[in-house]
């Protein structure tokens, strides 16, 4: 596919989007009743199934424990039909390692962990299909179900992915885009405050085009903290009103 | 917006088939892009006219088929649409899609792109089990239907296609849509274009051979090519070699080489091209292809032939006279195909009926013996006997021994001016139309009634050079399109004043307007001997650009203030003016006054009305500032000598011509120092010009590299030296400058010009480039032994000086907050528009070296060699 046009000269990207455009972002919360939170959503095709444990007591090695705060721990895993080929391994491989650790980093900043010293949150994300931007659907996915589990975070963690092709920056990367081997920025917000989180750079980029990319990946991250606040808060409603009967 | 999937059958990387799902997104906020909309689509860019009878809609096939035919641009209010460009993008590949992005793009062309796929009501998803043409031509009907009503059926909408089953499906379907097929589509609405009908013919005719020929299919004369996907891993895993074929001229038969290109060329070991012996294992690859190769055995590797001998006598015995074996190869496909249109001649009438069993079918001979014979398949074979005409290569099937094509336009009887001047155009690929009544609208007028004027509001922006400063301008004889002038005065702190003045282009020439893009297709000016294509209107080049004594002009000027004594340049100003140029002098004339010699100054119309006191005076001024240019300039030019500045040979030709314009003679240039004085200010003014830019806009900025040749292109030169007793030292620039003046035989002058001759051949060219896409160790200019260096000086003649002329100006406005970005490039564009006019200079370049073989053949339409200095300029 290697003269596939990702931007074509009337501004449309391959799936018909223009370049600022997101992809479709739709999410539940609350998917599944024995976790202490859980959060599901999908971007475009690519989806995403979070859950998070605790704030409990440090499980395994006590000596992990940390004095002053809380630990968060993270694991980030594909489901094995998550890829147009089947995947052998689910998580455990490099890649998902170095995802692992972008997750806890990330959430580490938001978190209030300073709240519950000596003790564990933990978080769990599975990718159920993948289509480019895993990271961010994790991130928003995770941020969800800590928001479900009731832990206090500093805001919203909303992340998305911006590109650069055709000296043109476009936000939300899906899979197409992303194979292209074109430069990629992926970027964790919160976006109350305009603080970075977390951000990733693959490949070669301009010095003078990053500041366009990464108006490109803000306003795109702005735009899903929108949606992810309109859930949260159809979720309260609707758990409200459940309690209130 | 509305999300739907499509999903995709693709094969994986291991060959397996993959089920691929991809988002699809629908929009109803698809421009229509018809000036007829009463919608609110939002109408920025191109425009579909309203004054056109009916829009026509090619379906996919005829978009792949006959998009020759799509581009005449008396064929108004096309409408591709997207499902069509992208079967285009699909099967026939990036060269035919691009050929139709450009055209999409193209302001004159009344045609436009419609993105039906992404049109909510448009987009028609591919049923079950239904076949991709079916759903194409489907989804073309759909979208034709939707353009219809969504302009209320003001006009009629045609859908054009070859399918007959479409044809009889939808033909009555909807009232206001019609759907025909092309050829009916000629006939009836044009009937009057006949060269259009002509190209339709001679297409269907060739299309009907191929398929005959593909059906009685035998013995093969060619290997298959592999395909792309083999090629490219191939290539990554260094099986195969990617390199453009370069096909030796006198041998054409025999013997072609590939020219490394690119990572390849580097990772294998091997120095010098790779030869390809015979047409077999050429493969059917054409001159200028880019393909890829595999080596042969080292036992097969064969040499070069050395002695020279007839093109056709084909199979001598192998390795008779050949040198030493070189790297050997064969064709194993082809990567890119860089066919273009080849000017051909029919064979005598006796040759065409032995060629027998078919008379339809007629070998052709190219103009260019570089390329292969043609066989397309006419009925005018008779008529167009002893004419020159246009051929189009369509395919090269591996069971034919010739490549098919089809004719498309006559351009001239053999031996007649005309149609020989159209054909070194058609063979370079120069396009000479006429400038478009659109591109004369945007010019200002300049009668002699109503002369143009400086505007004085204009006046107020520029700074007025018209009374403080002595300026003119020195040229050949009979030049029209003076774009540089020199001035020089003395300050009043007593130190010099030297300013170059080159004729404001820009001013006149709007980005993206008409003229604009006509002049970056156009990228030069070309110089026949009898004639010039120009690449601006002549109002422009030999009018209102053109820095004419005693006119007012706009300009562009360069100015340093120049210590008195030890002329160190002190400071550097760049601002647009308004000048009148005082005299424009002839280089001859120039050179007379320098040397004393006052019987020229008869020859200066300017001086001549005078009385003789203030001609007198006048006259010195002259002579003072000429001599203090030429003062100035060996200065400058002895400091760039130390640096390591080559001073190279060339034999410059002019040609004069008499009366009637007929050529008279060809005389070579008298080399005077007056020449250097002039070019020496001029590099001097490109040079500091290129330094601003690149400090201002150091990621895209237009440069000029000269990059040092390859050693082993000198190995000539020092063989040829040390028969005569002298060393080369080639190391460096400035070695090699200094050995070359070393070699020097009191004796014979003549042996010293033989070396710089043949040192400029070893040269490698120089090219433009965009500062975004280099290293900044590899400006270097080496033959000017300069850091930076630019063109500015020319912009009437060189799209690359406009270009820079903008920079210049966004460079200067820089201060004063305006946002000066807007109208420049960027690195990616401005690389593509580097190798456009790289490409434009090679085929110049071309020309001239194919003058001199024209000559020799007393053939009278020989382009003037602008120049060996070309490569070093």
């Amino acid at each position: 596919m290697a003269g596939l046009e990702l931007l074509s000269d009337e501004g449309y990207r391959v799936d018909g989007r223009r370049a600022g455009e997101l992809r479709k972002v739709r999410a539940r919360m609350g998917v599944f009743a024995q976790a202490d939170g859980s959060a599901y959503i999908e971007q475009g095709n690519t989806k995403a199934l979070a859950v998070v444990y605790g704030p409990h007591e440090m499980r395994g090695s006590r000596s992990k424990a940390l004095h002053d705060r809380a630990l968060v721990n993270c694991q980030y895993s594909m489901a094995t039909f998550s890829t147009g080929e089947r995947k052998r391994r689910p998580h455990g491989d490099r890649k998902s390692s170095e995802m692992t650790l972008h997750l806890k980093q990330t959430f580490e900043a938001a978190i209030l962990t300073q709240l519950y010293p000596r003790s564990q949150i933990d978080i769990y994300v599975q990718i159920l299909q993948a289509d480019g931007g895993n990271y961010c659907a994790c991130v928003n996915a995770a941020t969800l179900a800590t928001i479900d589990a009731g832990i206090p975070m500093r805001d919203y963690v909303c992340a998305s992915s911006a590109g650069f092709i055709e000296d043109t920056p476009l936000a939300d990367l899906n899979y197409v885009e992303e194979a292209a081997g074109g430069p990629q920025v992926a970027l964790a917000l919160l976006p109350k405050s305009d603080q970075i989180a977390l951000l990733e750079m693959n490949s070669r980029l301009h010095e003078d085009h990053l500041e366009q990319v990464m108006e490109a990946a803000s306003k795109a991250c702005k735009d899903v903290y929108a949606v992810l606040d309109q859930v949260v808060r159809d979720h309260v409603h609707e758990v409200t009103t459940l309690l209130g009967e | 917006m509305q999300r739907t999937e499509k999903v995709l059958q693709l094969r994986g990387l291991q060959g397996r088939s993959v089920r691929i799902v991809r988002e699809h997104y629908l929009r109803p906020d698809v421009p229509c892009r018809s000036a007829l909309c009463q919608a609110a689509c939002p109408r920025d860019g191109k425009l579909l006219s309203d004054d056109v009878t009916h829009y026509v809609v090619p379906d996919w096939k005829i978009v792949q088929d006959y998009l020759e035919i799509l581009e005449f641009s008396e064929l108004k209010g096309i409408i591709f649409m997207q499902t069509a460009c992208q079967a285009v993008q699909h099967q026939r590949g990036r060269r035919q899609y691009n050929k139709l992005r450009n055209l999409v793009k193209d302001a004159r062309h009344d045609c436009i792109l419609f993105a039906n796929e992404f049109q909510q009501y448009c987009y028609l998803p591919r049923e079950r089990g239904e076949s991709m043409e079916k759903w194409q031509t489907r989804s073309i009907y759909n979208a034709a239907v939707w353009y219809y009503n969504h302009c209320l059926g003001q006009l009629p909408v045609v859908m054009v296609t070859e399918d007959e089953d479409a044809i009889r499906e939808y033909g009555g379907e909807t009232e206001g849509v019609f759907v025909i097929s092309f050829k009916n589509y000629l006939d009836n609405f044009w009937p009057d274009l006949k060269a259009v009908h002509e190209l339709c013919d001679s297409i269907l005719q060739s299309r009907r051979e191929r398929e005959c020929e593909s059906q009685e299919n035998n013995g093969k004369e060619y290997p298959e090519h592999l395909p792309m996907e083999v090629l490219e891993a191939g290539i990554k895993s260094g099986r195969y070699i990617q390199g453009v074929l370069n096909v030796n001229k006198h041998r054409a038969q025999m013997e072609a080489f590939v020219r490394l290109q690119g990572a390849s060329g580097k990772e294998t070991d091997l120095q010098s091209d790779i030869l390809i012996h015979g047409t077999k294992a050429r493969n059917r690859a054409i001159h200028g292809d880019v393909v890829a190769v595999e080596l042969l055995l080292q036992h097969e590797w064969k040499g070069r032939t050395a002695s020279l001998c007839e093109n056709d006598t084909e199979e001598k015995a192998p390795g008779d006279t050949s040198s030493e074996p070189m790297p050997t190869g064969r064709v194993v496909g082809i990567i890119q195909k860089n066919w273009r249109d080849y000017v051909v001649t029919f064979p005598s009438k006796e040759e065409s009926q032995s060629q027998g069993k078919n008379a339809q079918k007629i070998l052709v001979t190219p103009w260019d013996y570089r390329i292969p014979k043609i066989r397309i398949s006419t009925q005018q074979a008779e008529a167009l006997q002893d004419c020159r005409v246009i051929v189009r290569i369509d395919s090269w099937e591996s069971t034919s021994v010739y490549p098919n094509g089809h004719f498309v336009r006559v351009l001239g009887r053999i031996g007649d001016l005309e149609g020989e001047t159209a054909v070194i155009l058609v063979e370079n690929s120069i396009s000479v139309a006429p400038f478009s009544e659109a591109q004369m609208c945007e010019m200002p007028s300049s009668t002699s009634e109503n002369p143009w004027k400086v505007n004085p509001e204009e006046e107020l922006k520029r700074i007025d050079l018209r009374n403080t400063h002595l300026v003119f301008s020195i040229d050949p004889e009979g030049c029209e399109d003076v774009d540089d002038a020199l001035s020089i005065r003395t300050l009043a702190n007593g130190n010099l004043e030297l300013g170059v003045h080159i004729a404001d282009v820009t001013h006149f020439v709007a980005v993206n307007s008409y003229t604009d893009i006509e002049a970056r297709a156009r990228a030069t000016t070309y110089y026949l001997a009898d004639r010039r294509y120009d690449m601006l209107p002549s109002i422009l080049s030999a009018d209102l650009c053109s820095l004419l004594s005693r006119v007012e002009r706009y300009a562009v000027s360069v100015m340093w203030e120049l210590d008195k004594n030890s002329y160190e340049i002190l400071r550097v100003w760049y601002n647009r003016t308004i000048i009148q140029s005082s005299y424009k002098l002839v280089y001859e004339v120039a050179q007379g006054l320098l040397d004393g010699d006052l019987s020229v100054v008869d020859d200066i119309l300017e001086l001549k009305e005078l009385d003789e006191r203030t001609r007198q005076q006048k006259l010195e001024e002259l002579v003072w500032a000429i001599g203090k240019l030429t003062d100035i300039a060996r200065r400058v030019r002895a400091k760039r000598d130390r640096c390591g500045a080559l001073e190279l040979e060339g034999v410059e030709i002019r040609v004069q011509l008499d009366d009637k314009k007929n050529i008279h003679d060809l005389i070579p240039k008298q080399p005077l120092e007056v020449h250097e004085t002039v070019a020496e200010c001029m590099i001097l003014a490109n040079h500091w010009v290129a330094k601003m830019i690149w400090e201002n806009f150091p990621h895209h900025t237009l440069l000029r590299q000269h990059p040092p040749p390859r050693q082993e292109f000198f190995s000539e030169l020092r063989e040829c030296a040390s028969a005569k007793g002298f060393s080369i030292d080639t190391r460096s620039n400035k070695a090699l400058a200094d050995s070359l003046s070393k070699a020097d035989d009191p004796l014979d002058p003549t042996v010293n010009k033989l070396l710089r001759s043949m040192a400029t051949q070893a040269m490698s060219n120089a090219l433009y480039f965009s500062t975004g896409s280099c290293p900044e160790e590899e400006f270097h200019h080496y033959g000017l032994a300069l850091d930076k260096y630019t063109h500015f000086t020319s912009p009437i003649r060189r799209y690359a000086d406009i270009v820079v002329h903008r920079l210049l100006m966004a460079a200067t406005l820089k201060d004063t907050k305006v946002d000066v970005t807007v109208n420049l490039f960027s690195n990616k564009d401005l690389e593509e528009l580097c190798r456009h006019i790289n490409n434009r200079n090679r085929v110049r370049w071309m020309t001239v070296m194919s003058s001199d073989v024209f000559e020799q053949h007393l053939v009278q339409w020989a382009l003037i060699l602008i120049g060996s200095l070309w490569v070093l300029q």
